[in-house]
Order: structure tokens, then C-alpha cells, then sequence
């Protein structure tokens, strides 16, 4: 199946487990015609995806655990490096910074929706990986006017 | 029946033990799931964890839900039209790397979307007004911000 201009992408959505996968899930017309596959944190939220959907799991990080964020970034650039999508969507947190340059890196576009979450300034996730998004969208009109590159449309959640 | 949610990810015992205090005074009835959490409360049953079905069926049952500030519990609050209290996690008390709960909480309460206490004090008081609360339903945009991701889309050429 293709868009009506016959280009089917490769799209990877990378969300964190909990709110940030609920907000990406809200988006999913986006993606229709479109082949995807997912990187989470965690083993439950495959359940949630359906078994028919292409996970990966990378587990979960914080930035207060190094050790842990090169784990979630060495599983994630495995995951991205073996499937070399055209897209990488993200809603955050970790893992989705940490895809989104790995992903850049393979040559493909970025974009980033920041978390509802995140009210007076982008997420930390967020404002680093803005720099290199090919379209960065947060849900507060505030945060388009304090970010040049980000773009508000509206709220997700 | 107060439903008090904490997530099964990180412990929250800070909010048990407040909602454990105000039931000790009020005797509202509370059932919760504490997940990770290391207090046990005295004043009402608690669970570590229920699975999808049991957590729906609770959720959807109370009278009113207590939780933290995370996006899962207050979607779904609003999903039902259930009136929501929060305490925000904070970073000062290392229950969360920053605080964005703060923000949201604040934001959401203006809004008048749910109710919110900021610190374990206030949450009592709080939780008296909790059953008669009606919580605004919310407008979102994600079908439009879905289109324009799409339309984004539509303009990218394939890689391989």
C-alpha cells in the first residue's frame, strides 16, 4: 500500500514507555500507507502494539545512569542500523533523543513531538536533539515562540 | 471508592502515606496499587500490582482517582471523565530526574481538568473536594497534528 504520491517509507517510532508511547499512538493516521517499526523500552507495551507490529525493545535509561543509556543507545542503533528507516518519529524520552541521531547519522529525517509534559521549556531530550529535527513540533504555543526550529499544530493528548 | 494509582515503575511512597494520614482522619475508603512502593499503608487495602483488566475495571469504578502527575494516569482520568487528584513527583525528593510534573499539574489544573496538591500538606484537604469535582473535558488537536506530520511525509524521498 502507498500514499497517494506512490512513496512508501520506512518510519521508525521510538517512544518511551507510559505517556510518551500513548501521545505517539495518538498520531498513528500519520503513518498510514507507511512501513513501520517500532523501539520501545519495555517487554509489556508489545502486548500493546499487537503482535503483527515490529518491536524492538531497547529497556529503559535516564540520564542518571550512563551505563544504562549506552545499553538503550547500543540497542537502538542495532534495531536502526539493521532496519535503515527513511524516518525516525519520536515522542521522547531517552530513547527517542538517542534514535533520532542514530538515525540521523544513517541518513534519515527526524521528527520530533515533544511531550505534553513539558510546559515552560522543551524536554532536555527535546531541546538537544532540536538541532538536527527536519520537523519539531511541541504542543504549547509558547514553546514555538521561545524555539526557533519548533512548530506548533496543536495538542496530542 | 478512592482509587489511588502510583504507577508500577518507581515508588511513590511520599503520596501513600499522605492519602494513608488523610483516610486515618476522614475514613474515606481508598483501595490502591503501589507498585515498587516500600510503605505500607495502614488505612486502606493495597495491591503491588493488577493487571490491565483488574486496573480498568478499579479505575472505572471509583468515585475518584488519586495518582501522580504522569500523563498515563491523567489521560485516562479525563478519558472517563474521572475526577483526578495529583501530587506532582518532584526532583527535590529524588522521585523524578526533573519537574515537569510540576508543570503539567499547574497547567492542567488552570485548566480546570483535575485537582492538584504540591505537596503532601495540602493533599487532605485536597482530597475532601475530590468525590464532588468535575473535571473539564478536554479539546485536542491530534488529528491535526497527525495530518501535518503526513503532509511532512509526503515530502520525503526514500532513502534506499
Amino acid at each position: 500500500m502507498t500514499d497517494i504520491h506512490g512513496n512508501r517509507l520506512k518510519i521508525a517510532l521510538v517512544a518511551s514507555s507510559g505517556g510518551h508511547l500513548s501521545q505517539l499512538l495518538k498520531l498513528r493516521d500519520a503513518w498510514q500507507g507507511h512501513d513501520v517499526f517500532y523501539i520501545v523500552t519495555t517487554d509489556v507495551v508489545k502486548e500493546k502494539l499487537g503482535a503483527d507490529k515490529r518491536v524492538y525493545v531497547s529497556g529503559e535509561c535516564n540520564r542518571q545512569n550512563i551505563f544504562r543509556v549506552a545499553n538503550v543507545f547500543l540497542r537502538s542503533a542495532r534495531a536502526i542500523r539493521c532496519e535503515r528507516p527513511d524516518v525516525v518519529l519520536s515522542t521522547g524520552a531517552a530513547v527517542g533523543c538517542l534514535s533520532c541521531f542514530v538515525g540521523k547519522w544513517f541518513g534519515a529525517r527526524v521528527v520530533w513531538v515533544d511531550s505534553i509534559t513539558n510546559v515552560n521549556r522543551m524536554s532536555l531530550s527535546g531541546r538537544m536533539v532540536r538541532y538536527i529535527t527536519d520537523l519539531c513540533l511541541v504542543q504549547w504555543p509558547s514553546l514555538a515562540q521561545k524555539y526557533k526550529r519548533a512548530e506548533y499544530v496543536g495538542n496530542i493528548i | 471508592m478512592i482509587f489511588l494509582t502510583v504507577g508500577t515503575q518507581f515508588p511513590f511512597d511520599r503520596l501513600i502515606k499522605a492519602v494513608d494520614e488523610a483516610v486515618g482522619c476522614d475514613g474515606e475508603e481508598v483501595f490502591a496499587q503501589i507498585g515498587m512502593s516500600s510503605y505500607e499503608p495502614l488505612n486502606f487495602r493495597a495491591v503491588v500490582s493488577l493487571d490491565k483488566d483488574q486496573f480498568d475495571r478499579y479505575f472505572r469504578e471509583a468515585s475518584g482517582i488519586i495518582g501522580h502527575a504522569g500523563m498515563g494516569t491523567i489521560s485516562l482520568a479525563l478519558e472517563w471523565n474521572k475526577p483526578l487528584l495529583v501530587l506532582p513527583r518532584r526532583k527535590k525528593y529524588g522521585e523524578v530526574v526533573n519537574d515537569h510534573q510540576v508543570g503539567i499539574a499547574q497547567k492542567f489544573e488552570e485548566l480546570g481538568h483535575l485537582l492538584a496538591a504540591y505537596e503532601a500538606e495540602d493533599l487532605r484537604k485536597k482530597m475532601r473536594g475530590l468525590s464532588q469535582f468535575v473535571p473539564r473535558s478536554r479539546q485536542t488537536q491530534s488529528e491535526a497534528v497527525a495530518g501535518r506530520i503526513a503532509a511532512f511525509l509526503r515530502e520525503v524521498p526514500q532513502i534506499g
